[in-house]
């Protein structure tokens, strides 16, 4: 019986981790666009948290982001000039300098009212490529990124989000 | 008999993890669908249902209620208030330059308000620019006041743009989103809202209402 017991406990514990780990998969952590666009969030940032570069020299990070579901952004380059461009900055005084920032080419999309006019917006993920050179040492930097959302009826106010990156420079 | 206890232990500690996840994503879930069902709430009070063209006129805060008071400069400085207006079936139209489905009614706007304005019909617009300006900013008032005069210009605005509607957003509601426009009677009471870009037709439709309400 004991036996019997012993056999079935790898069993048992392989089937409740699955199911602890399919519970867990639909939480919060997972849940994440929801979670954005409830925080009043229409852009979160994914990654990474943290780089390793060269002390001194131009480095190449991938920053990667996501405009929440049902929601778009102005590109970079909108294609009226009355819009907001998505915009990444570093602060001056991070110990990182942000050398240059290669942004998406932008969707085209249009309103359902106005099928004339083509915007380019960035939807679900987006990467952008950025260039930065950074002293020696370990900076906690708080990049930040500006833009505006809207979805398909209505627009909501700019918002600055908070990027923070570690970057460990040797 | 140890291992027994052993693997008797591991199991319980699994069962109560596996419980424990099942709470919490049952929690988090709950809460999530409260959040969305507010929100939602929050909206239908100013979004017509999908379909009836219509507000529901229990469930809004503002409608059937005098609208809230309010005087604000415009761009050439001067103030302007709601009561001023009082008389006149109105439309205010909260917008920004930023706003591209605002862009896109303006026009309609424009035009409503050249056919309408005889029966004593009027449009106020409240640049919303939610740039947190401070009132000792005169560099950005000044950019703001240059971007929306040149707004105007382009789209041929011939009625009154009042600036800093940021200020005012609160009594009436919040209005996060926009375009956010409030139909008032000739007494200044809200008949009717919307928010977001619908249709010509259905603003026609609520400034008629304006025009009709009592």
């Amino acid at each position: 019986m004991a036996r019997s017991h012993c056999k079935l406990a790898p069993v048992l514990i392989v089937v409740m981790n699955l199911g602890a780990l399919t519970a867990l998969a639909q939480s919060p952590m997972a849940d994440s666009s929801n979670r954005s666009i409830l925080n009043g969030a229409a852009v979160e940032y994914l990654y990474p948290e943290q780089v390793t570069v060269t002390a001194g020299e131009s480095s190449a990070v991938a920053m990667h982001f996501r405009v929440g579901e049902g929601l778009h952004v102005n590109s970079h380059t909108p294609s009226q000039d009355y819009l907001i461009p998505t915009a990444l900055s570093f602060p001056d005084s991070s110990g990182v300098r942000l050398e240059s920032a290669t942004y998406p080419d932008g969707q085209e999309f249009t309103l359902p009212v106005d099928p004339a006019t083509k915007l380019s917006v960035y939807t679900g993920e987006f990467t952008i490529h950025v260039r930065i050179v950074a002293a020696r040492g370990n900076h906690l930097v708080e990049a930040k990124l500006h833009y505006q959302a809207c979805d398909k009826e209505a627009c909501f106010p700019p918002k600055t989000i908070t990027v923070p990156i570690d970057v460990i420079a040797k | 008999m140890k291992r027994n206890t052993i693997v008797l232990g591991i199991t319980l500690f699994l069962l109560a993890t596996f419980a424990w996840a099942g709470w919490a994503n049952w929690e988090y879930r709950k809460q999530a669908a409260e959040k969305r069902a507010a929100m939602e709430a929050a909206r239908a009070e100013l979004i017509p249902a999908a379909g009836s063209g219509d507000l529901s006129y229990s469930v809004s805060p503002l409608l059937q209620k005098p609208a809230p008071q309010f005087k604000l400069p415009d761009v050439s400085g001067k103030k302007v208030s709601l009561d001023s207006y009082r008389g006149k079936a109105l439309l205010i139209n909260f917008w920004a330059t930023w706003c591209a489905p605002c862009k896109i009614e303006t026009p309609w706007l424009v035009e409503l308000r050249n056919q309408y304005a005889p029966q004593g019909f009027e449009i106020i617009g409240i640049s919303s620019e939610a740039d947190d300006l401070k009132d000792d900013d005169k560099e950005g008032w000044a950019h703001d006041r240059a971007a929306i005069q040149e707004f105007v210009q382009k789209e041929h605005i011939d009625y009154p743009i009042l600036m800093n509607g940021d200020s005012i957003t609160k009594p009436y509601g919040g209005v996060d989103d926009l375009p956010t426009s409030f139909f008032l009677d000739r007494k200044g009471k809200v008949v009717a809202a919307q928010v977001g870009l619908t249709s010509k037709d259905d603003i026609e439709s609520k400034i008629k209402k304006a025009l009709a309400s009592n």
